[in-house]
């Protein structure tokens, strides 16, 4: 295809938008722009979700990255001298803060109404610097009743809702709603029996975080006979100024002896919810391009069809069919275009500011749009294609009819 | 400059019609002949095959000593472009375009720099120069046909042929696109092939081709 035959294409196309209906334009371009707000809408909405829940995951359960002890050769059960582990942790560059944890299992006993009917339910323990863990996680933040004090004293401990009940839905094994300032008592798997006053309960329904309990790390430590040592020492990033892949690559490079996953590793049953949101969020956007398709089509198509006789006098008088075809592609450029600016406008000064003057909540947060420049991208590349193909077909069937038909009908 | 030989047009269906039966004609350089018949004789098929806006069944047709069957579908639309004008009794303009883009647009898309001048020059010559920006709805039907003839003229064809052009033309605009083919055949010496079912039109023109039934009856 010549430059004169670009031109010649450009010249139909602007003509036919600049004549045309301003009515039918603006409608095409009206629907359009819906379209393109599905597509960014629903795949927005999804990875919003799918975004928000690993965020609630990262903040309050996982942190970015968590350094376990020694997996091989052999496993060891502690990650040792972890205030020097964590002070190197800290030197490289990005990272925020460090936590160490002691993970511990215990069964609980909780006699609520103190008539001697204990209810007993096994849970996970963590013993944590609970100054520290302000720093990396925000448990802290998610209290329903009592607090999550700096210091915690050793006869204290701090419960999940879903372990203490009595913070929306019953679970089948929790304690059937603790209440702080009463004691429960827990026996450790090592056999050591102790009890605590409840300082405080939180809130969190993402993962199992919700169903664990806190207590200090000297406890912690007294209860497994050790010091300064750490099950695992979660490690929070700015991920603006590196990648995870290189934060783990400086940690392993630092600490080799150790062990590294990401929060990605931890996120378990919840890791397929988010999964599942995004093959999700895939089949919508896919649905959403061909429902974008299917209506540039049928309009492309009426449009095309309503422009027979002008096809057919063009044709007449010697324009090339791949002329004429690229003058509609050309129009369906422009509506797709003007779709997506549209669309895009709908998006970013309505539903946007919207959701922030009325948040919607969800488990994890108030329901927000989540784009990634990757993905703005693919939603316009494929509106714009299916605009092109939407625009070529239809153009190409009728500028296949002959001359005569065309014209006369 | 036209050489037709034995030219057959069946148009299918569950009963095919036989519009063209095998005519022959030719027509010299510089002529301005008129096709008449009765509605159905196949006037305007014949004139739709010379100007390769349909493909006959059988026959041939030599334009300017080349056998455009023979072309390809490309190499038609090229032709047409480049060789052939068409004046079509509805006009046949394209809506979104002024007079002046109507008349110019052909040679642009052959890539002519020199075509808005030319463009200008047409319509002056058909007697709209005062009309040239306005759109085909806002000519009578005597304007939009002149504005057709302008256009057809564009590319400077070596043949025009004219599908019944004042069919819908009162008796003064008729006149006056008569009047305008006599102009151009004298003046620019251009071949015209009209089509056109009013007896009265013959004072125009050099030589009268009647046919009948989709064959030629007589010549005069």
């Amino acid at each position: 295809m010549s430059r004169t035959d670009i031109k010649t294409a450009l010249f139909i196309a602007y003509k036919t938008i600049i004549k045309g209906h301003k009515s039918t334009v603006a409608l095409i371009i009206f629907i359009l722009s819906l379209s393109f707000f599905n597509l960014m809408f629903v795949s927005g909405f999804l990875s919003g979700f799918s975004d928000g829940i690993m965020r609630s995951m990262i903040d309050t359960s996982t942190a970015h990255i968590i350094v376990i002890p020694q997996q091989e050769p052999t496993r060891k059960d502690f990650i040792l001298d972890s205030n020097s582990v964590r002070a190197q942790i800290q030197t490289i560059p990005g990272v925020i803060s460090t936590a160490s944890h002691y993970q511990l299992g215990g069964s609980f006993a909780y006699d609520k109404e103190n008539n001697g009917k204990f209810k007993y339910v096994s849970a996970p323990i963590i013993g944590v610097t609970q100054s520290e863990e302000k720093n990396v996680l925000t448990v802290s933040e998610n209290m329903v009743s009592g607090e999550f004090p700096d210091i915690l004293n050793k006869d204290e401990i701090i419960l999940g809702a879903n372990l203490s009940g009595g913070f929306g839905t019953k679970q089948t094994n929790d304690l059937g709603g603790a209440i702080v300032g009463h004691k429960v008592q827990v026996t450790y798997a090592n056999g050591i029996t102790r009890i605590y006053t409840i300082r405080g309960i939180f809130k969190i329904t993402i993962g199992g975080i919700g169903s664990t309990a806190f207590i200090s790390t000297k406890e912690a430590e007294a209860i497994l006979s050790t010091y300064n040592n750490a099950s695992e020492i979660m490690v929070k990033v700015d991920l603006t100024k590196n990648t995870l892949a290189n934060y783990i690559n400086r940690i392993q490079s630092i600490l080799p002896e150790l062990t590294t996953e990401t929060y990605i590793d931890r996120l378990s049953t919840v890791g397929v919810l988010v999964s599942a949101f995004n093959v999700i969020a895939i089949i919508v956007s896919i649905i959403s391009i061909i429902v974008a398709a299917i209506t540039i089509f049928v309009m492309i198509y009426v449009n095309a069809v309503s422009k027979r006789r002008q096809i057919g006098i063009l044709k007449a008088i010697g324009i090339k069919e791949s002329i004429i075809e690229l003058s509609y592609v050309i129009q369906s450029l422009f509506y797709a275009i003007l779709g997506v600016i549209g669309g895009t406008i709908i998006i970013f000064l309505a539903v946007i500011p919207f959701l922030a003057a009325r948040p919607i909540p969800m488990p994890f947060g108030n329901a927000s749009l989540v784009y990634t420049s990757l993905g703005i991208f693919i939603n316009i590349a494929s509106l714009i294609i299916a605009g092109i193909l939407a625009g070529f077909i239809p153009a190409k069937i009728v500028a296949k009819e002959n001359i005569l038909k065309s014209i006369w009908g | 400059m036209i050489n037709v030989e034995n030219l057959v047009k069946t148009y299918p269906g569950k009963v095919p019609t036989l519009a063209l039966k095998g005519v022959s004609l030719k027509i010299a350089e510089g002529e301005l002949v008129a096709l008449m018949g009765r509605s159905g004789s196949g006037k305007s098929t014949l004139l739709h095959q010379l100007g390769l806006l349909d493909l006959p069944t059988s026959g041939s047709v030599v334009i300017n000593k080349l056998d455009v069957l023979s072309l390809s579908d490309a190499e038609r639309t090229r032709f047409r472009l480049q060789h052939l004008g068409y004046v079509f009794q509805e006009y046949a303009l394209i809506a979104e375009f002024t007079a002046l883009e109507n008349v110019y647009f052909p040679a642009m898309a052959f890539g002519d720099t020199s075509a808005k001048e030319r463009a200008a020059h047409l319509l002056d010559l058909v007697g709209l120069q005062e009309r040239m920006n306005h759109y085909p709805s806002e000519m009578s039907g005597g304007e939009q046909q002149r504005v057709a003839i302008a256009r057809s003229l564009i590319n400077n064809p070596k043949v025009l042929f004219a599908d019944e052009p004042t069919a819908n033309l009162d008796t003064v605009s008729s006149e006056v696109v008569f009047r305008l083919f006599q102009k151009l055949n004298k003046e620019l010496k251009q071949t015209i092939l009209v089509v056109t079912h009013e007896p009265e039109d013959k004072k125009y023109v050099d030589r009268v081709i009647w046919l009948k039934d989709g064959l030629i009856e007589k010549e005069e």
